[in-house]
């Protein structure tokens, strides 16, 4: 395994071997090393987070025909920092008749769950905080967690639109887990290997989005659907229920589910760029940088369809997720492997 | 939806129950400050009954201390989005009572104006109809379509919402080429707004999905609920007054009345993005007719009709709206009662929920196309 | 399935990304409103009025106060004139039934002020009749 040539590689090399030379213990070195890498995670995630509002804000006004924040700083830029000292500095209202631990965790355990995704996202080449054996195994496994705080923040918020918007968060949440697994399965099964550097390898040739067109419409639809985003948005369906399960929360812990349902979309994202786009492959630019490229192209898609579809109703998104994607998502695995079987036989 | 309930030893030792959601007066789809109240079977309602009635201002009451020419301004606020068939609605009646003839460019002019009216309340209506269903896009598209139609309005009359521009006997002021040419040009754009508005918000399989078969209630319940406007005419019954008892010069225009036939939110929904086309007919053959002369009649100028009552009735965007005014000869009404439409067709909220879910409450809601100011008064 | 209706939707989306926003950034810019704009409160030109009460006879909301007393001449002269704008309608019927044409609108639309009274304008002291 050649060392990767990556800026990314090369800066985390510099660091161990400054902490080596100072301290002269190898495990402190390791220990500042992993600490680079969190550091390194955590600044990705906020950053995207406090990039990712203004721009949402942008393009929405964009797609309909007006400016935008353009007040605070140069092209509205800080209007992310003005939100943030907003939410940071209100009252943090905890209604008397909620359960408080549920209540208290819920939003903690949401953005656990974003961030913990990110540990197997490759950014470059040998730039992943952990190459595990069981790369996408590991992100479908922890991103399935997150049902569980919302229904929580549902149920304990002691509020009959909470618990509605929580139980149809479930309901959602379930049902598009399913077809989301069996599209990457078709990527794994041409891969042969659930590793994330070994899938972005076997796209140096041909991007899999060419020889998956629906596994890709699948993955994108039903990841749509698990980051809570309209047309599937109806969890936090402000023309019903007016914020579903995260009614009750007010100042830096509704900025925390906010900041987890950013932290999904990106990640989605990012498999989708990792999985079905060829991940960091591209000509003259250095890896890291296309493969941003192509998480900014797959969020845009993301804010694209959020401007312009209306919401989908709870029994028509079961339907549509049981009787539509599903049997899709399983034709494709089944061609998935018959092609393989017709063109590379097994020895 | 049925019911579990499992006893043992005649204690209910699991089930399910009914609960009461309350679609507030504050809420951001019942279109104004309208209160439903939700019996919830889980996410299916068995009853809605809309409590109405946060708006009321006594419009009514305040008729009687009012002189006739006095009450216009008071019209505009009924159904605020069209204003100038309020108005029209109101002198026509009192015309009527003291049978006053109207000159002919008045009646043209009165034409054109409520034809616009009515061309921006269902803009207003379609974009208000895709922000209840999420689409937030479609809301902007539509209304800054409709402020086309305002600044119309703006340099016709002085205002952009409430109007007063229809008076007792003819119209406040005469329209200016101007008006006359930027009407044109609205009229040239107005198909390419519509095309826009298909693509995004007619043509989306979503939208269509999340109105096409819902709600569908016999003709019969709406009829004897005194249910008027595209409402009905959705469910197959031809009624329209501009039509069927013609009022001022309407039985002068060839246009057609859209009717549906399955009577579901999408026809009532597509009833009035139709009726966009046919009032740009109607206005492009009022401008072509239109005559020179006085804008207004010669009626004096303090208004005592004989002793008599009398009821008529317009064609509003939302149903027929009517004006039913007994006088005592003296220069105020003894007793004027509005016959909203909003009132009627709320009355049927609790048919039309029957069995949907609670995200199709919001859509009914927005099909009715209510406006509180008028259910209120 | 879905399909080229949503399409449709996302073009009409992208197209307007990318062409001109149709903000008016206020208060740096401002529209303009009409002539005939009925806003703000009433510019009263002394000269002009007869003080003939019309105006506040034609008001359906009695929005115009006004007190008139008899001068040496036996003609009426204007004593107090008042426009309480947060019960005014801006119906224009005032402007319509003076005879002389004193009193036109100042078609400013930014009125608001932090107390009641600052809303009840006295046409009288501000000094009016520019048209």
């Amino acid at each position: 395994m050649q060392e990767s040539a990556s800026l990314w590689v090369g800066l985390g090399r510099v660091i161990k071997q400054a902490v080596l030379a100072a301290t002269g213990a190898p495990w402190v070195a390791e220990l500042v090393h992993t600490l680079a890498g969190v550091v390194g995670i955590l600044s990705i995630i906020l950053l995207s987070a406090l990039v990712l509002v203004y721009l949402e804000r942008k393009v929405c006004a964009w797609m309909q025909m007006r400016l935008g924040p353009n007040r605070l700083g140069p092209f509205g830029m800080f209007q992310t920092i003005a939100d943030i000292i907003k939410l940071m500095t209100k009252e943090d209202i905890q209604p008397a008749q909620v359960s408080p631990v549920m209540w208290g965790l819920a939003p903690i355990l949401l953005f656990m769950a974003a961030m913990t995704t990110y540990a197997v996202i490759p950014f470059d080449a040998g730039v992943i905080f952990a190459d595990l054996n069981i790369g996408i195994f590991f992100f479908v496994a922890v991103g399935s967690q997150a049902t569980l705080p919302m229904l929580m923040a549902g149920w304990s918020s002691n509020n009959k639109y909470a618990m509605l918007g929580g139980m149809r968060t479930v309901a959602q949440m379930i049902s598009y887990e399913i077809p989301l697994v069996f599209s990457l399965l078709g990527v794994v099964m041409i891969t042969g290997s659930m590793k994330m550097s070994d899938i972005v390898k076997a796209q140096e040739g041909l991007w899999f989005i060419v020889t998956q067109p629906i596994a890709f419409l699948v993955y994108l639809i039903a990841s749509v659907a698990e980051t809570n985003r309209t047309p599937f948005d109806l969890v936090e369906a402000e023309s019903e229920l007016v914020a579903g399960p995260f009614t009750e929360y007010s100042g830096m812990r509704w900025a925390y589910f906010f900041l987890a349902e950013y932290a999904f979309m990106v990640g989605a994202s990012c498999i989708a760029a990792t999985l079905f786009l060829g991940g960091w492959n591209g000509p003259f630019l250095p890896g890291w940088i296309w493969f941003f490229i192509k998480v900014a192209a797959m969020i845009f898609l993301f804010m694209w369809f959020r401007w312009t579809f209306p919401r989908i109703r709870v029994d028509q998104l079961m339907s549509f997720g049981w009787k539509v994607l599903l049997p899709l998502s399983i034709v494709n695995v089944v061609v998935t492997g018959i092609g393989l079987w017709l063109f590379f036989p097994l020895v | 939806m049925a019911q579990l309930k499992l006893e043992h030893n005649g204690v209910t030792a699991c089930g399910t129950e009914l609960y009461l959601l309350n679609m507030g007066p504050q809420h951001p789809s019942t279109h104004g400050v309208l209160r439903v109240l939700l019996e919830l079977d889980g996410e299916t309602v068995v009853q809605a009954t809309p409590v109405m009635g946060y708006l009321h201002r006594g419009l009514e009451k305040l008729a009687e201390a009012r002189t006739y020419p006095q009450f216009i301004p008071y019209t505009d606020r009924l159904d605020y989005v069209s204003s100038m068939c309020n108005n029209l609605a109101y002198c026509q009646t009192v015309e009527k009572l003291i049978g006053a003839e109207v000159p002919e460019r008045a009646e043209y002019i009165r034409v054109i104006m409520a034809e616009l009216n009515r061309i921006a309340s269902h803009m207003l209506f379609i974009g208000a109809t895709a922000l209840d269903l999420g689409g937030m896009s479609g809301m902007m598209y539509t209304f800054r379509d409709r402020e086309y139609i305002l600044d119309l309005f703006n340099l016709a009359s002085g205002s952009r919402l409430t109007y007063s521009y229809v008076r007792i006997g003819g119209v406040m002021n005469d329209i200016s080429p101007e008006f006359i040419e930027l009407l044109r040009k609205f009229l040239a754009d107005l198909p390419g707004m519509l095309t826009e508005y298909d693509n995004l918000i007619n043509g989306n399989e979503i939208f269509q999905a999340r109105l096409k078969g819902v709600s569908i209630v016999p003709v019969g319940r709406l009829i004897s609920q005194g249910v008027t406007g595209p409402v009905l005419r959705a469910s197959g019954i031809d009624y329209d007054l501009r039509v069927k008892k013609p009022y001022g010069i309407y039985n002068r225009f060839q246009f057609a009345v859209p009717t549906g036939s399955v009577g579901d939110n999408w026809e009532r929904y597509l009833m009035r993005v139709l009726e966009i086309s046919e009032s740009a007919k109607i206005i492009a053959q009022a401008l072509e007719n239109l005559p020179e002369g006085p804008v207004m009649a010669k009626i004096a100028k303090v208004i005592k009709p004989p002793v008599g009552e009398v009821y008529h009735a317009n064609e509003t965007p939302r149903g027929e709206l009517g004006f039913h005014i007994v006088s005592d000869g003296s220069t105020k009404p003894y007793r004027l009662h509005i016959r909203r439409p909003t009132f009627y067709n709320l009355g049927c909220v609790n048919a039309l929920c029957q069995g949907v879910k609670i995200a199709d409450v919001a859509a009914v809601l927005a099909v009715l196309d209510p406006c509180m100011g008028e259910a209120d008064a | 399935m879905f399909g080229i209706g949503l399409i449709k939707g996302l073009s009409v989306t992208l197209r307007r990304c990318f062409s001109k926003p149709n903000t008016v950034e206020y208060p740096e810019q401002r529209l303009p409103v009409g002539p005939m704009f009925r806003g703000g409160t009433l510019d009263l030109n002394q000269e002009k009025c007869i003080a003939c009460s019309l105006c506040a006879l034609a008001c359906p909301n009695n929005a115009i106060e006004l007190a008139t007393e008899k001068t040496e001449s036996g003609k009426k002269a204007l004593t107090l004139y008042r426009h309480h704008m947060p019960v005014c309608l801006f119906c224009n019927y005032c402007v319509e039934a003076c005879p002389t044409q004193a009193i036109h609108w100042t078609q400013d639309y930014e009125m608001s002020s932090l107390t009641y009274d600052e809303q009840i304008i006295d046409c009288m002291a501000a000094k009016g009749g520019a048209r």
